[in-house]
């Protein structure tokens, strides 16, 4: 490795190499890297599954968990608090900053389904559960500044990272209606309907503040533009392409419509041409209704929720748009991972060499910010997958019982998983000093 | 890289080496292949990495003898390569649910009774593991983490057991040190007194003894002049005398000194009972204890070593002086208890002499019972004095003991020829609430006692030795099988010489005449049986060849079927994979160790106890017919016989 890392500085100093493309090369070799960290322990205080695992996106050295117990907690994973007491201990331990479980008064009732971070700060983070309660939490005092109180279990909340006029909360539960909470107001701000099952994942998109994706248990993936009433979009695990970008002609007659702002009222004119019948050409997003009377009920902006296609057989478990936007992973209960064009809306075919994947909880794939390695839980085990060509790449594992959750920290380039066996683990690059230990690990041959 | 490659062929050396190991029936792997397989392991990584590949597929065999000796042999890698604790380390959940069987869809495979072991070992060595390489390895750590705090297994707990009792001992040395320092700090106190206490004793007893030495002088003085007048030449006089006159100079307890030597008496008694031993016990404490200030402590050790020396001679003095009185009272004692343990030993063992000098004090007040009690005495231990007797007594006597029965020796000689009656109540047993007539003098006739008292005797058979067979070998030496009158081997036995040639022909040609027809006879039937077996070999010969035959055809057919099945399933899961290689290796097993496999499989099979056959044979459909229709038969005719007008 050293060889290899050397000579890039060398080409750095000389300036035959760009600084962010030496960065990044640091960083695909690091993550390529990952294995078991054996310098670092999360001693973690839950006492049930890990549900969910966030690092904090400002200082990216956070993590927040929340886990089956009714319990959230924090966790400073560069340094160690103990670091003092254990300085000759071989690994450091890093302990919880602190912990809301159910001692705590306005703690959740069961389990804690969903952290996340607020996206510009680590003052506040947010907590779903399935007590049907969305909480807003005061880091610094770990008191409920805003509560939510929801239709049925909460399954999944998102924040949009990229969100300058908007400070909404997308929450899924086991409702069909897919509610958008503002922080601000403490109130619904919207109410999204065209599931017609409960919602297990809620994704918001990397390239428009506007943009919101949902996965429902009727196996949809709906796109959603906040702005506007109803889906635009609904992926169809028929419609397929082949690679990374669709053919020219296709794109320009599909996807072309759903783009600029103008194009949205072309679609409605579409519609109104279907409404009068008279409408020949196969419409991308609505399957043509055959009744009259229903159809003309209906809002134009609901029309979406007549089409029923589906990404996935059974439910959609996970969903991960790449760091660019471009592209959407999904999971599935039938143990499918999919790809998808987000432009065009069609999956990329992409086989991913899944074995099985946990269908009865929401999963929490992650991935490297160049968007070369998807980290997706399989059982027991976390599998690095090539994003482009669906072969595995490594298999870590060490987790005793289902994973449920991982994150990557882009800065550190660890991951984090989380699992059934209430363990966090840490993978992290292989350390290629660490002989400070008591006692060198060494072969001990007898005679 | 180069060498892993090359490896590849050499691989398979350890792999049989590995796979011999594990295809045992015996509780531990055999040392010599365990040592053979770290020899081979140590020199070369790739060796190494084949080892750990094979031992991960012996733990997914479906029996649990093979995964127990397997877990052995890893553990013995692990604790020495670091090489096979990193590869090992990387799948330790499957190792450990293979090995522990802590997924429920998982479970051990068959001998329950292996099944059972190879769980408790796996934990064990998995804690072991942990204790010695948990720091560098976090899956050790989350493995016994896992199943510790999560599933909640009993760890033996090894180190931990260890330390506790560590912790124990240095407490107890701890204390123990205390009561040292305690002890020492009294000492410093009051050592003085101490000292003074022993020396007043001592200078008590030097004046006693003094006392008397003085009053001695005055008397032996007069004893040497008288001596003076006797003449004594010879160098051995002089020596008499000079020992004579030692003795002489001993000073005698007599009504005068009497009461000095009481005194001296109490006081030898208070030296040796109290202050021998405390002073014993003070420089044990002085050595023993550890302080800062070593000075102090020197010097008393030192002053109490001489305190000790001085009473010791004080002691010998007062031994001498004689206060050995007090000591020979002990030693009567003793003797007396000595004397009683003598008796009882001869009782013990050599009774019968002991009975022996009894009877011969009778002897000579009644001769009838003497008569009786020689021939008591037989056991041959008795022999020399029997001779020394038969000097002395008369010819009719020794005739008589000639044709004496021999008898063993037992307790029934006790009351042997008495007539004495004995009492019923002997121990005086006290028959309250009894309603009956009490005879509390009731005796038992001596005719009656008698005849209970009859000796039974076992018939002895005399004992013959064998004659060894004796007949040259061809190797050289003579038949040493002893056999009655025939060996099997060189017919009947017959006096030979120290060659082996029989001494008297005619008797062996006798012999052979006897036998010769029996030796037809024989000959005859063996080869009859040898033939009949050759026939039953060949014929399981010819089957075990066309039951191999069908296996190999069976294991083609399936190993076709494994190839079709693996193209067929194309979006192949690596479990699939696996489990496809899993049967190949398994069929190669088979056909590398078949005929130990059988042990193996033998451990699977169930027992066949007798009642599970006698189940089967009450149990068959067969018999529960016949049973129902002789139930029903038996019936019918007890109906018959009831109501025989209604049939």
């Amino acid at each position: 490795m050293h060889t290899h890392v050397w000579k890039q500085i060398r080409d750095r100093e000389g300036g035959r190499v760009h600084a962010n493309h030496f960065a990044n090369s640091i960083k695909s070799y690091r993550t390529s890297q990952l294995q078991l960290a054996n310098h670092k322990d999360i001693v973690s205080p839950h006492k049930g599954a890990i549900n969910s695992l966030q690092i904090d996106s400002t200082e990216g050295r956070y993590l927040l968990s929340a886990a089956s117990d009714a319990s959230v907690a924090v966790y400073d994973v560069q340094r160690s608090a103990s670091a003092a007491s254990e300085a000759a201990a071989a690994f450091s331990k890093h302990r919880c900053l602190f912990v809301v479980d159910k001692q705590h008064r306005q703690a959740h009732k069961y389990a804690v389904s969903t952290a996340i971070w607020y996206p510009i700060d680590t003052g506040l983070f947010v907590t779903g559960s399935y007590d049907h309660h969305i909480n807003v939490w005061d880091t610094n005092t770990t008191q409920v500044v805003v509560n939510f109180k929801m239709p049925g279990k909460v399954h999944r909340t998102a924040m949009s990272n990229l969100s300058t006029s908007h400070m909404l909360i997308a929450a899924g539960t086991e409702d069909v209606q897919v509610r958008l909470c503002d922080i601000a107001s403490g109130a619904f701000a919207h109410t999204l309907s065209g599931h017609r099952d409960g919602v297990m994942t809620v994704e918001w998109s990397n390239s428009s503040e506007w943009v919101l994706v949902t996965g429902g248990c009727d196996g949809a993936i709906r796109f959603w533009d906040i702005r506007r009433a109803g889906c635009f979009q609904v992926l169809d695990q028929s419609q397929t392409q082949f690679g990374r970008r669709p053919p020219i002609l296709k794109r320009s007659t599909i996807t072309k419509p759903y783009h600029s702002q103008d194009s949205s009222t072309k679609m409605r004119g579409a519609q109104k041409k279907h409404a009068n019948g008279s409408g020949s050409r196969q419409h991308p997003i609505g399957r043509v209704p055959s009744k009259g009377p229903m159809k003309q009920r209906l809002h134009p902006g609901m029309l979406s929720t007549q089409d029923r296609a589906t990404a996935h057989y059974g439910a959609v478990t996970g969903l991960k748009a790449t760091e660019d936007g471009m592209y959407l992973l999904s999971a599935g209960s039938d143990s499918r991972l999919r790809l998808w064009d987000v432009q065009s809306g069609c999956d990329t075919l992409v086989n991913f060499e899944t074995v099985r994947l946990q269908i009865n909880k929401p999963l929490q794939l992650a991935t490297t910010q160049d968007s070369t390695l998807v980290f997706v839980p399989c059982m027991r085990s976390v599998k690095a997958f090539d994003m482009w060509s669906g072969n595995t790449y490594t298999i870590l594992r060490g987790h005793y019982e289902c994973v449920n959750c991982c994150w990557f920290n882009q800065q550190d380039q660890e991951l984090y998983t989380g699992g059934n066996d209430r363990q966090i683990l840490i993978w992290s690059p292989a350390r290629s000093i660490d002989g400070e230990g008591p006692a060198e690990d060494q072969d001990s041959w007898s005679s | 890289m180069g060498t892993e490659e090359g490896g590849h062929g050499k691989g398979t050396k350890v792999v049989s080496l590995i796979e011999r190991a594990t295809n045992s029936t015996a509780p531990e792997v055999d040392p010599r292949l365990l040592k053979a397989i770290k020899t081979v392991v140590r020199y070369s990584d790739s060796e190494l990495r084949v080892a750990t590949l094979t031992l991960m597929d012996l733990m997914k065999r479906d029996h649990s003898q093979v995964r127990y000796l397997a877990l052995l042999i890893i553990d013995e890698l692990f604790m020495r390569s670091k090489l096979f604790r990193t590869l090992v380390v990387e799948n330790l959940d499957q190792l450990l649910s293979l090995s522990v069987g802590f997924r429920r869809n998982v479970a051990l495979p068959a001998p329950p009774a292996v099944a059972s072991v190879l769980r408790s070992k796996a934990i064990e060595f998995l804690e072991k593991w942990n204790v010695s390489f948990g720091i560098h390895y976090r899956q050790l750590r989350l493995g016994y983490d896992y199943l510790k705090n999560t599933l909640r297994l009993q760890f033996p707990n090894i180190q931990a057991n260890v330390e506790r009792v560590q912790q124990e001992r240095r407490e107890r040395e701890r204390r123990s040190k205390e009561i040292l320092l305690s002890k020492y700090e009294s000492l410093k106190e009051n050592s003085s007194s101490i000292k003074g206490g022993i020396l007043s004793t001592m200078d008590e007893i030097d004046e006693c003894l003094d006392i008397l030495q003085a009053k001695q002088e005055c008397v032996s003085d007069d004893i040497l002049d008288s001596d003076e007048h006797g003449d004594f030449h010879s160098l051995e006089l002089q020596q008499l005398r000079l020992e004579a006159l030692k003795e002489g100079e001993k000073v005698y307890e007599n009504s005068d000194n009497t009461v000095v030597f009481d005194t001296l008496r109490e006081l030898y008694k208070l030296l040796v009972a109290k202050h021998l031993i405390s002073i014993q016990e003070w420089i044990s404490v002085l050595i023993r204890v550890e302080v800062a200030d070593n000075r102090f402590r020197d010097s008393i050790l030192k002053e109490f070593i001489d305190i000790r020396n001085r009473l010791k001679s004080v002691k010998s003095k007062c031994e001498e002086a004689g206060c050995l009185l007090v000591n020979s009272s002990k030693h009567d004692e003793e003797d007396f208890w000595e004397e009683g343990n003598v008796v009882s030993m001869e009782t013990s063992s050599s009774a019968p002499n002991n009975k022996n000098k009894h009877l011969d004090a009778h002897e000579n007040n009644n001769d009838n019972l003497g008569l009786h009690s020689k021939g008591s005495n037989g056991s041959e231990t008795d022999g020399l004095l029997h001779q020394g007797h038969k000097v002395e007594s008369d010819p009719k006597r020794s005739k008589l003991i000639a044709e004496a029965p021999v008898v063993r020796w037992g307790s029934y000689l006790d009351n042997w020829g008495s007539n004495r009656v004995f009492m019923a109540n002997q121990r005086g047993l006290e028959l309250d609430s009894h309603w009956g007539r009490v005879d509390a003098d009731a005796v038992i006739p001596a005719d009656k006692i008698a005849e209970l008292n009859v000796h039974a005797m076992p018939y002895e058979e005399k004992k013959i030795e064998i004659q060894p067979c004796l007949a040259p070998l061809r190797k050289g030496g003579l038949c040493q099988r002893r056999d009655m009158k025939l060996c099997p081997f060189h017919g009947p036995i017959i006096p030979r010489d120290d060659k082996g040639r029989p001494l008297s022909h005619s008797s062996l040609e006798d012999m052979n005449m006897d036998l010769g027809t029996d030796l037809v006879e024989q000959i005859a039937k063996q080869a009859v049986k040898n033939i009949r077996e050759r026939d039953q070999e060949g014929a399981k010969k010819r089957e075990i060849d066309k039951q191999s035959l069908k296996r190999a055809k069976l294991a083609k057919i399936r190993e076709h079927n494994e190839a079709v099945l693996r193209d067929a399933a194309m979006a192949s899961t690596s479990r699939s994979a696996t489990l496809g290689e899993d049967g190949e290796l398994t069929n190669e097993d088979k056909l590398s160790a078949k005929e130990k496999k059988q042990s193996l499989a033998s451990m699977l099979r169930k027992k066949v106890t007798s009642k599970d056959r006698i189940a089967e044979k009450l149990l068959s459909s067969r018999a529960r017919v016949t049973s129902d229709r002789q139930h029903v038969s038996s019936e019918d005719a007890k109906y018959r016989e009831a109501f025989p007008n209604q049939w």
